[in-house]
């Protein structure tokens, strides 16, 4: 028997919504055998409270197969983990994340942090209103932005963020080979173990010298190999998937005028508003993990060694968290939704991902109402091959 | 109400910390959680139930 196929989002049908079959699903069979494009068939999990448990349970499902190796023809389930902190379970996952937090997710050092995005934000509107409309927002504004940010957190020059710029299209790439992606890869790895060598002789504030100082006094000091990934991931997801977000989150906004309106009447609701964009757009492509136990999920009998694909922008559209859940409301009380993941492997750059969005909304609802799409919404032209959906390009004017 | 945390499994992610500010703080060196207070007041339930669902790592729990 042909088994169905994974379905993916489809944004040049439906631009802000998962595939319709997914609704469907959570109703009648939250928990269906699929074929995933990169050949491993999986188990689709869809509803709320399914994913929620996959996700949040790390000891019955695992993340060594690799977050969307589902997606990404370049990660191979099968491959050593060979240290990549994405795929590691347990105690030695929670070490690295031990690493990141103090940077990246304390809630005082988010304060120290605040000013930076603020400064940058400015400055991309500043030039975004010197400049004459129409322009392009996606890579002239929310890719610099982001980039900007990530960037200055870890003491990247400008002159060197091409190179996250390179890296991060060839990963997330759904056609890239895992050849390519090394080749691809290798640029900003090459540069990051300079950087590494660099802060090591001379550390500074940026987030990467930091790393060092702190684990320098632990048990089992953070090696080169591990400061490269940790730094190389936060660079290259740190741009690519909050960009894409607030880009796509910009395209919902503007062709939902009501929600806009709202927005600038009061500058004050974009910390729901953001919230409301994660949860509405997060991680359209779902997240791979794989059983180590035989168990059972939503009443199927699940074997160890099976994978299972959590379908995280369906389970937040779930009527069982918000029964109007399809319905974009940037008023809405932000409550337990999973856009940035759930478990363990929780999105490591959230809170400087919000900080992000709840900062650039604030400031063009602020500055820029007049922001309109400068096409209709069937003219926006959706990136296809990749797992960091969102807008191609995102042609807005202003009066 | 009453709360207690195990911190052993703790990512540090920081929603606690920003959800409930009265009842939960992060250690400065490895951003893990601190229970200010483990028998906070009723005022604070909402806050506190919408942390425990925020949690990543599902390391705080209601007790009462």
């Amino acid at each position: 028997m042909t088994l169905p196929t994974l379905p993916l989002p489809r944004e040049w049908e439906l631009p802000f919504d998962p595939p319709p079959e997914l609704a469907l699903l959570r109703r009648t069979e939250p928990v269906v055998r699929v074929a995933c494009p990169t050949g491993i068939d999986a188990w689709l999990v869809c509803d709320y409270a399914g994913v929620r448990e996959v996700l949040g349970d790390g000891r019955r499902f695992s993340a060594r197969p690799g977050q969307v190796a589902h997606a990404l023809k370049s990660f191979d389930p099968h491959s050593p983990v060979d240290g990549q902190f994405s795929r590691l379970d347990g105690a030695e996952h929670i070490r690295i994340r031990r690493n990141f937090a103090p940077q990246l997710s304390h809630a005082r050092r988010l304060d120290e942090l605040r000013p930076l995005v603020r400064q940058i934000t400015d400055e991309a509107i500043d030039r975004l209103l010197a400049s004459s409309p129409p322009v392009e927002l996606h890579v002239t504004f929310s890719r610099w932005i982001t980039t900007a940010v990530i960037a200055e957190l870890i003491g990247v020059p400008p002159a060197d963020r091409h190179l996250l710029h390179a890296a991060a299209q060839a990963l997330f790439d759904t056609n890239t080979s895992p050849e390519q992606l090394q080749v691809a890869l290798t640029p900003l790895f090459g540069y990051l173990y300079g950087l590494v060598g660099a802060r090591r002789a001379d550390p500074g504030d940026d987030v990467l010298s930091r790393m060092i100082v702190h684990s320098a006094d632990s048990d089992r000091p953070l090696t080169d190999d591990e400061l490269v990934m940790m730094n190389g991931a936060l660079l290259i997801a740190g741009f690519d998937t909050t960009a894409s977000l607030l880009s796509h989150g910009l395209v919902a906004l503007l062709s939902m005028p009501a929600e806009w309106d709202k927005l600038c009447a009061d500058p004050s609701l974009a910390p729901s508003a953001a919230e409301e964009l994660v949860r509405y757009l997060g991680v359209g492509v779902g997240l791979l993990r794989e059983a180590t136990e035989d168990t059972v999920l939503g009443g199927q009998q699940i074997k160890a060694g099976d994978y299972v694909v959590a379908a995280v922008q369906s389970a937040n559209r779930d009527p069982a968290l918000y029964p109007d859940g399809d319905r974009l409301d940037v008023t809405r009380q932000p409550g337990a939704h999973i856009g940035f993941g759930h478990g363990a492997h929780t999105c490591v750059g959230q809170q400087i991902a919000r900080m992000e969005l709840i900062t650039v909304l604030g400031a063009l609802a602020t500055r820029v109402p007049s922001l309109r799409l400068a096409v209709p919404l069937s003219g926006i032209a959706f990136k296809r091959d990749t797992v960091v959906r969102g807008p191609a390009s995102l042609p807005v004017t202003w009066r | 109400m009453r709360i207690a945390v195990e911190d052993g499994l703790c990512i540090g992610a920081g929603n606690c910390a920003l959800t409930a500010p009265a009842v939960f703080d992060q250690d400065p060196a490895e951003a893990v959680v601190v229970l200010l207070d483990p028998a906070p007041p009723e005022s604070e339930r909402e806050a506190v139930e919408l942390a425990v669902q925020r949690c990543p790592a599902a390391v705080i729990h209601l007790l009462s």
